[in-house]
């Protein structure tokens, strides 16, 4: 699923909670694999692109956004299972695809993270006496889906400065010192999290 | 609400960050001014004890940063001069109800914290907003945000406005001026300190000079006279 994609609105499917549609994720996830009439899929990847305008008010750019994510595998996909088990199944398998990934980014595009990782919070819960703990995990998750912007934009300038100092900025010249950066990156937030109380979220106020 | 920096003395690897410090804080707006590596802002970390003391202790009301840091982080915020470290979740709202979670309130309470503090730092139109996709001035001002949601009784800014423009800046310390806790600000530029009750001058992890921002800065000054000429 992608996350951290939300766009604020106020659609029907905004308003759904979170563990909705990720119960509906899952039993369409299952279902696709039930449904083997590629004139079927192809008509449910039709509903689930025009839920977007429908149930979410988003339009239709956010299709082809979710769909050009994965676009390089899809076809990597599609031309191996062409060679393997012919053209139809290939069809198949790439439309039942595009239906679990418009519908995971429809999920994503309509939900504050905040909610899916209380909802993670929640089915984790059952685990606390393995010793699992679910605030802290749900957060880790979200902490580490916002570090991700951040990462890009340290290898991005670590690239510049290389460019702009006529060093070739291949990625082996570049991981080194990105590395760097990151694990100075990664201390400071943890400093970060230190001084936002992140310690204390185990104990009573 | 009082800092005792008792003759502390912090050390990374072979360097001396401070030296010897001794210092009571009991202002309500302190400036603490120095040169890059002079130990001010590990004057600032061991205040609310983000770093422990090598030798000596720091006090806050009482309570010695070594074992009761949790507890004076409670109420001493820290803002850093990377806002970018400081802000971990996707969006704005989430992220100013992150600090909240210690406090274990109710969903409904936290929601209206978040929106009381978005209206009160004017940043309402960003709380749906990827924390990613803000300007530095935003970006700062959502950090001190974060901070102040927590109500502190003191917030300490290592130079939250080193890496913003000079409109950006003059809107992080138009807040800062307007916060009703104690503000001890970490800077190096003398023209945010002239309002201030009390400023410290760092050089060498030792402390230079002490007294009003008026003095203190003239001291500065003079220090750098020598390199001008």
């Amino acid at each position: 699923m992608i996350t951290g994609l939300y766009i604020p609105g106020d659609s029907l499917l905004h308003r759904c909670p979170a563990g909705v549609k990720l119960i509906a994720l899952v039993l369409i996830g299952i279902g696709l694999i039930a449904i083997d009439n590629l004139f079927l899929l192809c008509a449910l990847a039709v509903v689930v692109a025009a839920s977007y305008s429908a149930f979410a008010g988003l339009g239709v750019a956010p299709v082809w956004q979710a769909t050009r994510a994965v676009l390089v595998w899809l076809a990597l996909i599609v031309l191996a299972q062409a060679l393997l088990a012919g053209v139809e199944a290939a069809a198949e398998t790439v439309v039942r695809l595009l239906i679990l990934i418009w519908s995971a980014a429809l999920v994503s595009y309509t939900s504050r993270l905040s909610d899916m990782a209380a909802v993670l919070e929640r089915g984790l819960a059952a685990f606390k006496p393995l010793g699992v703990q679910p605030e802290k995990t749900a957060f880790m998750i979200a902490l580490t889906l916002r570090l991700v912007p951040a990462i890009f934009a340290i290898a991005r300038d670590v690239r510049d400065a290389q460019r702009a100092r006529g060093v070739d900025a291949s990625v082996v010249t570049a991981i080194v010192p990105a590395l760097t950066r990151i694990m100075a990156h990664a201390d400071a937030v943890s400093d970060a999290l230190t001084a936002r109380g992140y310690e204390r979220w185990d104990t009573a106020p | 609400m009082s800092f005792i920096v008792d003759h502390v003395t912090v050390r990374f690897q072979c360097r001396i960050a401070l030296d010897d410090v001794s210092a009571a804080l009991d202002e309500r707006r302190i400036a603490v001014i120095g040169d890059n590596g002079s130990g001010k802002s590990t004057f600032a970390r061991v205040l609310n004890g983000l770093i422990l003391p090598d030798e000596g202790r720091v006090l806050v009301d009482g309570r010695d940063t070594l074992t009761m840091g949790d507890k004076i982080r409670a109420h001493v915020g820290f803002c850093f001069q990377n806002p970018d470290t400081q802000l971990v979740m996707p969006t704005v709202a989430e992220d100013l109800a992150l600090g909240l979670k210690p406090l274990k309130l109710a969903p409904a309470d936290i929601e209206q914290r978040v929106e009381d503090t978005l209206d009160r730092f004017e940043i309402a139109h960003l709380a749906q907003r990827s924390v990613h996709m803000l300007s530095g001035g935003e970006k700062q001002l959502v950090a001190l945000a974060g901070v102040m949601i927590t109500a502190p009784d003191t917030v300490i800014c290592d130079e939250p406005t080193t890496l913003l423009d000079r409109r950006n800046a003059a809107n992080v310390l138009a807040v800062l001026k307007d916060l009703a806790c104690r503000v001890i600000l970490v800077t190096h530029d003398l023209g945010q300190i002239a309002d201030f009750d009390r400023a410290v001058w760092f050089h060498d992890g030792l402390i230079a000079a002490d007294g009003s921002p008026s003095e203190v800065a003239a001291a500065y000054e003079k220090s750098l006279s020598g390199i001008r000429a």
